[in-house]
């Protein structure tokens, strides 16, 4: 069931990352589906740890969404240089002499 | 004559040019999306990246390569997300491969182990503060039970400290953990040591690495003083959430590195003839 719903989410982080939104053709996507066919049953193969598969996929997964959200921060509140008059002027609810009362 | 005063005075008028356009700050401009589709390519028994039809490099000019799959996979896509620019210092899974392929510091093996050995005693949740009874109940509750498993995965005798001498990490707790950290290829270190400066605390690095934590629960108690002073102070997304997901992102990546480089995932199958 929690694999069920990190590959889900997982999905949804890799299409958002993606320039065009498109998953179609993803080679990551691709790969994560092959794991999760091949650990559907059980990830106790090849002398691995205990949902290891998981772990990975979960670990994957906040990396994704945590870089998709830091970026969103990031264009929000980075600086942009100087405001202009104008900006300012919006800013503090006052009007331009040239706007119309 | 006339010719020379020209050339002579030309470079002065520049120079003013600059100087009245002063505010403006000149960074660097991140290097334009050159490309249109990534891939993986699997060659000599590593695999390499390649952007349209030429191949990635690493900074220092050196071919990409990696020995796992996933790993090469995860680059790929890291670089397929990028928009117009390529943001180098937002890739930090690329970014870490990098440095272990390049090793820009020219580290050794011994150096590296010597660095995290040498990070123990200044370890983040083995400095305990007990002059404020809330905090110190977190602390205990959160943190203790890390402590102790450390100990007990690894053999070692650390005790937190309360007071602002550092603990006491004898010489056998040190070859411990030097030995368990000896046992892994230089590469897997670089993941070890990003970790480890990340978190600013090698008893979580270790547990996150070992799946005693997930990344999240390990981000959050490496900053627990810290949310728990926001909850006095009051929280900033342009502070405080960013540096968390920074700090989740770099540990994941970090995490990522060290498993899809531990030998465990190359698996060589027989070749059918």
């Amino acid at each position: 069931m929690a694999a069920t719903k990190t590959l889900r989410s997982l999905l949804q982080e890799l299409r958002s990352a993606s320039p065009k939104g498109c998953i179609k053709n993803s080679l990551a996507a691709r790969y994560i589906l092959a794991q999760y066919k091949k650990y559907s049953t059980t990830d106790l193969q090849l002398c691995k740890a205990r949902d290891e598969a998981l772990f990975l996929g979960q670990t994957y997964l906040t990396y994704l969404s945590s870089l998709r959200k830091y970026n969103e921060l990031y264009k929000d509140y980075h600086g942009r240089g100087e405001r202009s008059v104008k900006e300012t002027a919006d800013l503090v609810g006052f009007k331009l002499p040239t706007d119309p009362k | 004559m006339n010719n020379l005063y020209k050339l002579l005075r030309k470079p002065a008028t520049t120079l003013f040019g600059v100087a009245q356009s002063m505010p403006k700050r000149f960074y660097a401009a991140p290097p334009k999306r050159f490309y249109k589709k990534t891939s993986v390519l699997y060659n000599d028994g590593k695999y390499e990246v390649t952007l349209d039809s030429r191949k990635l490099k690493t900074p220092n000019g050196t071919l990409f390569t990696v020995k796992s799959e996933p790993l090469a996979i995860a680059v790929a896509t890291e670089f397929d997300a990028q928009k117009e620019h390529i943001e180098r210092s937002k890739m930090h899974l690329s970014a870490l491969c990098f440095t272990a392929l390049d090793n820009p510091n020219r580290h050794t093996k011994t150096d590296m182990v010597n660095y995290i050995l040498n990070y123990i005693a200044t370890d983040t949740i083995l400095f305990q503060y007990d002059d404020e009874k809330e905090l110190h109940d977190l602390q205990r509750t959160e943190w203790d039970p890390i402590i102790q498993w450390f100990n007990e995965r690894y053999g070692t005798n650390l005790e937190k400290t309360m007071v602002m001498s550092p603990p006491n990490v004898s010489a056998d707790d040190k070859a411990k953990v030097s030995k368990y950290l000896l046992s892994h290829s230089e590469d897997v270190l670089f993941g070890f040591i990003y970790a480890v400066d990340t978190l600013k605390s090698v008893l979580l690095a270790f547990a996150a690495i070992d799946q005693r934590l997930s990344v999240d629960k390990a981000a959050a108690l490496s900053r627990l003083e810290e949310e728990y002073q926001a909850k006095f102070w009051g929280r900033v997304e342009w502070a405080h959430d960013l540096s968390q997901q920074e700090l989740q992102a770099r540990l994941a990546a970090s995490v990522l590195f060290v498993h899809l480089n531990r030998s465990e995932h190359f698996v060589k199958e027989k070749l059918i003839v």
